[in-house]
C-alpha cells in the first residue's frame, strides 16, 4: 500500500486537513456521548412496569356529597365494572406504576425507631388487585375476601397483617434469603406494626420512574372508600379504546351528582412519565445527525478541492502508469488516514468528556464498544463522503500532465 | 518499435474542430534518437500524447512493440506506460508535496516492486542524475535544472525501453539544458529509444534523425525550415 507517501504528504499539507480531523474529532466525542445518554435513556424506557400496559387504563370518580355512603357507592362501581362486557377485571387503589405520584413508607426488618428502613411504594388493592394489573406471583398466595378492609379516610390505614411484595423488596430486605423463601416472614410498618409476607411478584415498578427503588413496591389489602376514587380496568385485549367512553358514561349516569374524569390509558401514563426523556433521545439525534451531515459536507468540499488543486499532479500519476483504481485509492486512503486521526483523538476526547459527564452529572460510563462501532460509522461516513470527489479524481485524463494547468 | 499509420486526431468543441494530426506515419525503431521539431501547435504534443498512450486518437493505427493500441483498455494502457515508457515534462511535474526520494518512488509503487527492490533501483538513478545528496529535499528546493534531473531519474527507475519528452529544457537556461541533453544522449547511448519535442534547433540537430512538424504532418526534406523555427 502507498500508506506512507500518502502520510507524508499530508504531513507537509497539515494546515489544510487539521480543521476536518479536529471535526471528525469533536463528531465523534458527541456522538459517543450521545449514544451513551441515548442508550441509558432507551435502557429505562424500555424497563418493564410489570403490569399487562398494553390493556390497562384509569378513571376516577369525584363525589362532593358529605352524606353519601362512599363505601357502598365504591362496591357497586366495581360491580358495575367488573360486569361491563369487555372488562377482564377492576380494583380501586391509590396510584399505578409510571403515574409520578403516590405512597410510600419505609419497611424495616425489625420493629423500633433506631433502625434504618427501606423505602417501599404502596398499592392499596383488593383480592382483585394482583389479576387486574396482570401481576406475575411467583410465590404464596393471593388475598381473600376476608383479608380486605376498608380504608377509614379520616383515621388512616389500620394495616391489616398481611403483604404482598416484589422480589426486588424482599431482597432489599433479606438479601440474604431468595426472594421466595421470604413468604411467612415479618416486617415492620410504622416502625413497629408487624406485617407477614404472604406472596412475592416477580415485578410492579412503584409509581416513580426516576427513584432508585422503582422496583420496589408492596401490595395493601385495603380499599379506600371516600369521595374520590380511582378505579384500574384491565380490558380483554383490544377493546380498551372502546371501553374507556363506554364506562366513563356508565358511571357518569349511575350517579349525576359527581364527576367522572381522568381517563388516561397505561400506554399515555408511560409517554407522560418518558416525555422528557425521548424529547432528549430526539434531540440528541437531531444533533448528531446535523453534525455527521455538517462533517460529511466539510470533507465532502475539501477533497473537491484538493482534487481540483491536485488536477496536475493526477495527471502526472497517470502518465507514469497509475491506473484509475490506484487514483480512487489515493483519495480513499488519505481520507481514511484524515479520519483516522480524527477518530483517534475523538476517542480520547469522548472518554474524557464522559469521565467529566460521569463525575458532574452522575451519568453512566459509556460502553467500551460504543467507540470502535463509532469510529467504524464515521469512517464509513468519510469514505461515503470522499467518494465522489475521488472517483472524479480517477477520471482526470493523462493527457493533463503534458497540457499546461 | 513504434509504429504509426495514418493517424489523425480531431479535438472538437462546440464551436471548432481542430486537426491536431492529420494522416501522421511514422516508424520508430529502437535505440533511435529523434527530436521533433515544429511550430507551436503544429500537434507535437498531440504527437507525443498518443505514442505514449495519454490519449486516444481520432483514427488510424498505432502498435508498440508490434500490438495495436486501438484495442487496449484503460488498465492495460496504465500498464504499457508504467512498464515501457518514461515521460519527461517540460515543466517537470515533480509532486510538491512528496520528497525526491518518493517522487522517484511513484511509478515504482504503480509497478508493485517490494520495498527492496524500489529502494535499489532509487537509489541507482538518483546517484545516476547526480543528486545522491539530495533524497531527502523537496522539489521547491532544487534548481529548475535539479528538478528536471529527477523527473529524468523518475522516469528511468522503471527501465523504459522508451523515452518521451515534452520540450525537456524548455524552462531551463542554456548551461542546464545543455546538462540535461548530455545526460539524454547518455541515456540513449545505453540503448534507451528516445522521442524528444524541442524548439532548439542545435540540441535538435544532436539527436540521430529529426523530425519536423507543420499542420499535424510531418513535413520531409526542409532541413532549412527548422533553423527558422521558433517559439
Ligand atoms: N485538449 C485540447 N482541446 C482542443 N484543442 C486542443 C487540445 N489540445 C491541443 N489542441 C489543439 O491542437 C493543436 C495542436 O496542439 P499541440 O499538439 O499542443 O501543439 P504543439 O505541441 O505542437 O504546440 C493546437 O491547435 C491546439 O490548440
Ligand atoms: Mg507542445
Amino acid at each position: 500500500m502507498e500508506l506512507g507517501p500518502i502520510w507524508r504528504a499530508l504531513i507537509r499539507n497539515k494546515s489544510s486537513y487539521i480543521l476536518i480531523a479536529l471535526q471528525i474529532a469533536a463528531t465523534m466525542a458527541l456522538m459517543v456521548n450521545a449514544v451513551s445518554i441515548i442508550q441509558e435513556r432507551t435502557r429505562m424506557m424500555s424497563r418493564s412496569s410489570g403490569t399487562d400496559e398494553a390493556n390497562i387504563f384509569q378513571i376516577y370518580s369525584m363525589s362532593f356529597d358529605p352524606a353519601q355512603d362512599y363505601q357502598a357507592m365504591v362496591a357497586a362501581d366495581l360491580d358495575a365494572i367488573r360486569g361491563f362486557p369487555g372488562v377482564a377485571n377492576a380494583v380501586v387503589t391509590n396510584s399505578l406504576p409510571l403515574r409520578q405520584g403516590g405512597w410510600s413508607q419505609d419497611l424495616k426488618t425489625e420493629p423500633g425507631t433506631d433502625n434504618e428502613g427501606s423505602g417501599v411504594a404502596i398499592y392499596f388493592v383488593d383480592e382483585h388487585g394482583v389479576d387486574t394489573f396482570g401481576l406475575n406471583l411467583v410465590a404464596g398466595r393471593n388475598f381473600e375476601v376476608t383479608d380486605v378492609s376498608w380504608f377509614d379516610p379520616d383515621a388512616g390505614p389500620r394495616w391489616p397483617g398481611l403483604v404482598i411484595i416484589t422480589e426486588a423488596m424482599a431482597t432489599e430486605l433479606f438479601p440474604d434469603a431468595r426472594p421466595a423463601d421470604t413468604v411467612g416472614k415479618t416486617a415492620y410498618i410504622d416502625n413497629d406494626i408487624p406485617v407477614t409476607i404472604i406472596g412475592v411478584l416477580e415485578k410492579m415498578q412503584a409509581p416513580w420512574k426516576d427513584w432508585a427503588g422503582v422496583e420496589r413496591s408492596m401490595l395493601v389489602p385495603m380499599k379506600r372508600g371516600d369521595g374520590f376514587a380511582r378505579y384500574v380496568i384491565r380490558a380483554e385485549p383490544g377493546y380498551r379504546d372502546e371501553l374507556i367512553p363506554q364506562i366513563e358514561q356508565m358511571l357518569a349516569e349511575r350517579d349525576t351528582g359527581r364527576v367522572v374524569d381522568g381517563a388516561a390509558t397505561m400506554t399515555e401514563i408511560r409517554a407522560n412519565a418518558y416525555l422528557e426523556d425521548s424529547a432528549m433521545i430526539k434531540l440528541l439525534v437531531f444533533i448528531v445527525s446535523l453534525l455527521t451531515a455538517i462533517t460529511s459536507l466539510g470533507i465532502v468540499g475539501l477533497a473537491s478541492f484538493s482534487v481540483a488543486r491536485r488536477t496536475k499532479q493526477i495527471g502526472t500519476r497517470r502518465a507514469l502508469g497509475a491506473p484509475k483504481a490506484a487514483i480512487l485509492r489515493y483519495f480513499m486512503l488519505e481520507n481514511f488516514l484524515i479520519s483516522s486521526v480524527g477518530v483517534v483523538s475523538g476517542a480520547v476526547i469522548a472518554v474524557g468528556l464522559n469521565m467529566w459527564m460521569v463525575q458532574r452529572f452522575n451519568l453512566t460510563p459509556i460502553s467500551w464498544y460504543i467507540i470502535p462501532v463509532a469510529m467504524i460509522a464515521l469512517w464509513l461516513v468519510g469514505q461515503c463522503a470522499v467518494y465522489g470527489p475521488a472517483r472524479r479524481a480517477s477520471l482526470v485524463s493523462p493527457a493533463i500532465a503534458t497540457r499546461s494547468v | 518499435m513504434l509504429t504509426m499509420q495514418n493517424v489523425s486526431m480531431v479535438y472538437r468543441t462546440e464551436s471548432v474542430e481542430t486537426h491536431a494530426l492529420r494522416d501522421f506515419s511514422l516508424e520508430v525503431d529502437e535505440g533511435e534518437f529523434v527530436s521533433v521539431t515544429g511550430p507551436s501547435g503544429s500537434g507535437k504534443t498531440t504527437f507525443l500524447n498518443i505514442a505514449g498512450l495519454l490519449e486516444e486518437f481520432t483514427s488510424g493505427t498505432y502498435k508498440l512493440d508490434g500490438k495495436d493500441t486501438n484495442s487496449l483498455g484503460d488498465t492495460e494502457r496504465s500498464r504499457l506506460r508504467n512498464e515501457k515508457i518514461g515521460f519527461i515534462f517540460q515543466s517537470f511535474n515533480l509532486i510538491p508535496e512528496l520528497d525526491i526520494f518518493d517522487n522517484v518512488d511513484v511509478p515504482l509503487r504503480y509497478r508493485g516492486f517490494n520495498a527492496a527492490e524500489r529502494k535499489r533501483r532509487i537509489d541507482h538513478v538518483i546517484d545516476m542524475v547526480g543528486l545522491g545528496s539530495r533524497k531527502k529535499h523537496l522539489p521547491s528546493q532544487l534548481s529548475g535544472g535539479q528538478q528536471q534531473r529527477v523527473a529524468i531519474a523518475r522516469a528511468l527507475a522503471g527501465e523504459p525501453r522508451f523515452l518521451l519528452a515534452d520540450e525537456p529544457t524548455g524552462n531551463l537556461d542554456s548551461e542546464m539544458a545543455e546538462s540535461v541533453m548530455q545526460l539524454l544522449e547518455d541515456i540513449n547511448s545505453k540503448g534507451t529509444t528516445i522521442i524528444m519535442v524541442t524548439h532548439e534547433p542545435n540540441l535538435a540537430a544532436r539527436a540521430k534523425r529529426n523530425i519536423f512538424v507543420r499542420d499535424g504532418r510531418i513535413s520531409t526534406g526542409e532541413p532549412e525550415l527548422q533553423v527558422a523555427v521558433g517559439g
